[in-house]
Parts: C-alpha cells; structure tokens; sequence
C-alpha cells in the first residue's frame, strides 16, 4: 500500500516554441486515486515548485480524461502514454513510492509550450489517405453493405485509434532525417480500404502511401505495436498494407499510363 | 524551430517506394540466392580439402560470361544494395536502450551488421578476388589470413554479422513484401529465421575452421 506524503514530479518545460527546454520539479501533497492530469491540475491551482518559488503553471492538454482522444499524450517515466490513464498509485507501485515521475512533451511533434504539443501533422496525413467513406452525394444512396463479421473482427480495432501519435514516438524510422509519416495513418488505409464502400478509392489511399515518406520507410522494429495504447496490431497492418501497395504500385508501373 | 511539420505526405511525385522495394528484393535474389550458393560451394573443402575446393573454382571458372554474370548478378545487386543501405542506415534514429523491444533490438543489429558487413565484403572482395585471381594463389591468401588469429577472429565476425544480416533480412523481406502478415506467420517466421541464423552461422564457422586446421600449402 503506497502512502507518500507527496507526489514528486519533474517537468520537461518550455516557455514557447523556440525558447529552450528547462526541468522543473514539483511537490504536490498526496491524495489517494490520483492520474498524472489531476496532479497537473494541482499544479495549476497551486503553481508553486519544489524550491517554494511561484511559477507559470505547467501546460498541457487534455480532453476526454478516458483515454479515447489522445490530447494529454505525454512521455511519463519515458513511455508514451495518455496521462489521464496514468494512475499514480499505479506508477508509485511499479517504480517505487520515492520515485519522481518525469513528464515530458513527445520528441516528435512540434511543441507549442510545456507539455502541449502540436500534433496538426498527424490529422493532415489522415486527410491525404482519405481516411473516410466517402458517402455525401446529391441525393440519398442508402444503406451501404455490411462488414462480414470476420473483417469486423480485425477492422472495428483499427477504428480505436485516436491519433495520439505514441506509436510515431517510439519509431525509430520517424525523426528529423525522414519523413516517414509513421504507423498511424497507414493502418487507417486498411481499414477504409476493407469497407465495401471505401473500398471504391482504394487506389486513391494506396496512392498516397506510396508517396515521399509512406509505407516503405517502415523498418520493422515493431516498437508501434508495443507501445499502442489501444493494442492496435500495427504491425500486422503494416505488413497487409504492404502486400496492398506492391501490389498498386505493380499493377501501377506495369498498367498505368503515368 | 522544431522541422516536423513537413512530415505530410506531400503532393510531389518524388517518391522512393519502388527504389526501397528494389531494395529489398534484390537482397534476396539475387544476393540472398549467391550467398547461399557461395557456402555451399565452400563447403567443399569438407571433402576433400584444398584439391575438391580448387577443382570446382576451375570448373566455374570455365562457366561462359563468368565475368559478365559476376558484374551483373553479384556485383551491381550488392554495391546498389550497399550504397543505398547506408542511407537507410543513416535515416534511423536508433532508440533500443529506451524501447528495449526484441524486435527493436533485431532494427538496430540489422543496421550494425549492415556497417560491418559493408567493410568485410571490401576487405573480403578485394583481398580474395581483385587483388589477387589465380584459384591456388587465392586459396593460399585465405589460409595464410585464416592462420593468423587476428584475421581469423575478424573473419568471424564479418561472416557471423553477414549471416545475422541475411537471417534476419529475411525475415523483414517476408513483412515488406507481405507474405508474413497476422502474429502467428511472424511468429513462426522469426523462430524460423533465427534457427536459419544458428544453422548457417555454424556452417560458415565450420568452414573458416577447417580451413584455418588445414596445413599451409
């Protein structure tokens, strides 16, 4: 049974975009079924460091506190992980009662200040691959056709994703050298693309993961799938994904008319 | 300023799909393919030593195009591979020690053997096939060099990272061309590659021994 007197915490801060990075720790008294956000919250009643001095309370996002939309995304202790499902009790118990629980902003993202990151890329990457079923028209088309419940089976997973960007984190093929645009985006392909009616621009989402920074910087060191809040199995989609764009891109180089 | 907002897939048609997957293709057929050949054929000395090994490099050597075959099947594929592989190598940001993943771990080997083998093979090509030529002369070299405990270890390692590279090549060749695609192929498909690894890396040791006990000409 944990009961410290106080959740020790250490901050990764930035007062803007290019101003340097700076660490800064914090006291706050323990209170029992805390998540890292409610501690954040603390701080920000009480803006006060571990050396007693008053200080611009740390900034973060959050949003739905049920770890569905991947706004409070953080590195805490180094893992990318959602804060809000990041119980203290839990990481006391697993890194011992006087540890302090480092937060930090993802590497991977731009970040806008503290722990708040811009993750615009990820959702403009969405909206190159089409990651929808495209069904507005001028007039009523109605029903579409069902999923077979074995695609439902392995598809309805894929829809968990909610774009927190951890498995972009820990790839190492996503850095400031490439431009791989990361997991994320890929496996949402395959799953319009299964849909009877997404299936329809299957060749349009192919099309663009194959482009500059698509599916083919992929290195397999399966670390998306480890990390994946959501126990998506990226890797299995990247591995179906590939299969699906050798296949365009042969099908391209030997039909296409480009 | 932080530069990641320019990883969106961009609308230029500037794309390395097809030269990634040459890549990786070509790795296997026909590098993969040669390798394999290339210690089957050494392993002849089993036989009957220097003689049985000497007499099949003669014999290929009467092949029709040997050279012609040697530049374009060897060759090219492996320099092409080399080249590009150091970009590759170069665009990762390695991160083991912080996700210390086995499949993590295998991304990271797979590029320091590619490094090391890189080296090997100028030292291997140039030593044993452009400097000198002759199949007796050739022999003699890697004996000599497999005599001395310093070539002998570095011997070893070049062979074991080639064959780590190779086994473990295999197994990513089956995820890029998706043939190995749910947990369970990939599963089955890594212990597979792995015993591939042991097997053919005891192989290889076994040749470079023998030849290492046999005496001097």
């Amino acid at each position: 049974m944990v009961n410290p007197q106080f959740i020790h915490l250490k901050v990764k801060r930035r007062s803007n975009p290019t101003a340097a990075p700076y660490w800064e720790e914090f006291k706050v008294p323990y209170q029992p079924n805390m998540n890292v956000v409610s501690v954040l919250m603390e701080i920000r009643k009480n803006p006060i460091n571990a050396k007693g001095e008053k200080v611009d309370p740390v900034v973060w996002e959050c949003n739905c506190l049920e770890e569905v939309c991947g706004a409070c995304t953080m590195l805490i202790n180094g893992v990318p992980r959602q804060s809000c499902s990041a119980l203290t009790d839990k990481l006391l118990e697993q890194y011992g009662e006087n540890n302090v629980i480092t937060l930090e902003p993802l590497t991977k993202f731009p970040v806008i200040r503290d722990l708040m990151i811009d993750r615009q890329l990820m959702f403009d990457n969405l909206k190159k691959v089409k990651a929808w079923v495209p069904v507005d028209g001028s007039w009523a088309i109605g029903r579409g056709p069902r999923l077979a419940d074995k695609v439902h089976q392995w598809a309805y997973p894929i829809s968990r994703c909610m774009t927190c960007g951890c498995c972009m984190e820990a790839c190492p093929n996503v850095n400031s050298k490439s431009k791989f645009i990361g997991p994320a985006a890929v496996a949402q392909v395959r799953l319009f693309n299964a849909h009877p009616i997404g299936a329809m621009h299957k060749d349009m989402r192919l099309e663009q993961l194959v482009k500059k920074g698509g599916i083919q910087e992929c290195g397999n060191a399966q670390n998306c799938k480890r990390v994946c809040p959501k126990n998506i199995n990226l890797t299995a989609h990247l591995a179906a994904m590939n299969r699906q764009t050798n296949g365009y891109g042969f099908r391209q180089f030997l039909m296409g008319d480009k | 300023m932080n530069r990641e907002g320019d990883r969106v897939l961009s609308n230029k048609n500037n794309s390395n799909f097809m030269i990634r997957r040459l890549h990786s293709l070509i790795a296997v057929i026909p590098v993969g393919i040669f390798v394999c050949v290339h210690m089957l054929l050494n392993s002849s000395v089993f036989i009957s030593g220097n003689e049985s090994y000497l007499a099949l490099i003669n014999f290929m050597k009467t092949a029709p195009f040997v050279v012609i075959l040697e530049v374009v099947v060897i060759a090219i594929p492996i320099i092409f591979h080399g080249l590009y592989g150091i970009y590759i190598v170069y665009l990762a940001k390695n991160n083991a020690l912080k996700y210390t993943y086995y499949r993590n771990w295998a991304f990271y080997l797979q590029r320091i053997t590619a490094l090391i083998v890189l080296v090997f093979l100028i030292w291997h090509v140039w030593v044993l096939r452009l400097s000198t030529h002759e199949p007796q002369l050739v022999i003699n070299t890697l004996a000599g060099l497999l005599h001395n405990p310093v070539t002998f270890a570095l011997y070893i390692i070049g062979v074991v990272a080639s064959m780590y590279h190779f086994a473990n090549g295999l197994f990513t060749f089956c995820i890029t061309w998706g043939i190995c695609v749910g947990d369970r192929s990939q599963k089955v498909f890594a212990t597979v590659a792995g015993a591939f690894f042991v097997l053919i890396s005891l192989f290889a040791i076994a040749i470079l021994v023998k030849i290492s006990i046999m005496p001097l000409a």
